[in-house]
């Protein structure tokens, strides 16, 4: 189970950072402040 | 629609597996370490550290000493340059200030304060830090030892995670953080054995003070544009292993993908800014600019075009039905993982959280 939730968790982190080319996309095309 | 679906499909599988393959390869017949003499005291370059901050009162102190802890032959010059802090930096630095210039902006953002450093530094090469972040024993002359060979604009030291180190993060997105990060300086390796790194790690990287150019105001990422500067200029940036600086994988998913959202939209920024990126005659590192930076801005779209494909061919072959349900199976993994992330995130209270709270508590008092 242990390995099932951290190859989960391995995953979502996978896809979170992969798309987060379209949030940085979009951001940045609407202006929105994604400065630190 | 199979083309779609196959050349998607290639396009990924290039990005995440053939291209680390072939820098592996090129790496192997055609690197080239940098070449580095022994040095007497005078030989080394004269180093000034940069750190822009904005209300990091609290974490400075602990940043200036470790700092002049390091052993170099010559003086170090510390310049601090805080962007519009309201939280006391400057008495935060005030004990300090025979040996770190203070340099106090109205709030204008990191590049800036960046470019006010620079202006204000004397030495031969300028090292950039943050403040959270802390340097090993040895780093600052890990990093300097690159600059005695004339094709080396620029060096970027190894940023090691907290899950790295001790095997345990308070993360929630340690594990994934990790491995990617783990691959990505696998890359970063090769890249820099090949001919140079295509950016460089904001924590801990130096580069030459005749090779600073200002950064535009809205600069995302100082810690590319920078790099391929230098990179453009015909200088190699290199990773140098032994200058390590240690941080925290963000606290959750959430913390996480606002850091990555920021940085992938730097990415698509830096084109603009530096279109001259995309000519091959222009930038030396070209091909690996295309597979590795350009290719990951572009990989979601491909993901999306591969998903979309095997829902329309899944009816025509079992191949695509097969690829449709890997892919199923795989964003369903992926959904459980961010409902076990999300449930982590609101009930232990990460650490990050914590400390956001105490530091905006602070700035309130």
């Amino acid at each position: 189970m242990k390995t099932f939730q951290r190859l989960a968790r391995v995953a979502y982190t996978f896809v979170m950072m992969n798309y987060a080319a379209i949030a940085g996309l979009i951001a940045l095309r609407r202006g929105r402040e994604v400065w630190k | 629609m199979e083309t779609v679906f196959w050349a998607s499909s290639l396009f990924v599988l290039y990005v995440y597996a053939g291209y680390p393959l072939l820098l592996g390869l090129w790496s192997r017949a055609a690197g080239r370490p940098s070449r580095r003499a022994p040095h007497t005291a005078q030989s080394w370059p004269t180093l000034s550290v940069v750190i822009a901050a904005r209300n990091e009162a609290h974490r400075l102190p602990r940043r200036i000493n470790n700092l002049l802890e390091q052993s170099y032959p010559h003086p170090i010059e510390i310049i601090v340059v805080s962007d519009g802090s309201t939280d006391g930096t400057r008495d935060a630095i005030a004990p300090f200030s025979e040996r770190v210039r203070f340099i106090d902006l109205p709030r204008g953002g990191k590049p800036r304060a960046l470019n006010a450093g620079v202006a204000a530094a004397h030495g031969d090469v300028i090292v950039f830090a943050d403040a959270r972040q802390r340097f090993a024993p040895g780093a600052l002359q890990a990093l300097a030892s690159n600059f005695d060979d004339p094709a080396i604009g620029g060096a970027t030291g190894e940023l090691i995670l907290d899950g790295e180190l001790h095997g345990v993060s308070e993360s929630t997105v340690a594990d994934g953080v990790g491995l990617y990060w783990k691959y990505e300086k696998w890359m970063r390796r090769h890249e820099s054995r090949l001919w140079s790194t295509l950016g460089a790690t904001g924590a801990i990287y130096a580069m030459r003070r005749s090779l600073w150019r200002p950064l535009p105001p809205e600069t995302l990422l100082d810690d590319v544009l920078a790099p391929m500067r230098v990179v453009l200029a015909g200088k190699r940036v290199v990773f140098e292993e032994r200058a390590r600086a240690f941080d925290r994988v963000a606290a959750n998913g959430a913390a996480e993908s606002r850091r990555k959202t920021r940085t992938l939209a730097g990415n698509y920024q830096i084109l603009a800014l530096e279109p001259r990126l995309l000519i091959p005659v222009v930038n030396p590192v070209w091909i690996q600019y295309l597979s590795h930076k350009l290719g990951r801005l572009v990989t979601p779209w491909a993901l999306l075009a591969v998903l979309a494909s095997s829902v329309a061919l899944a009816p025509q072959g079992w191949p695509y039905a097969m690829a449709l349900l890997l892919q199923l199976c795989f964003y369903s993994l992926a959904i459980f993982g961010g409902v076990l992330e999300s449930k982590h995130r609101l009930g232990a209270g990460p650490a990050e959280e914590l400390e956001r709270a105490a530091s905006s508590r602070r700035q309130r008092s």
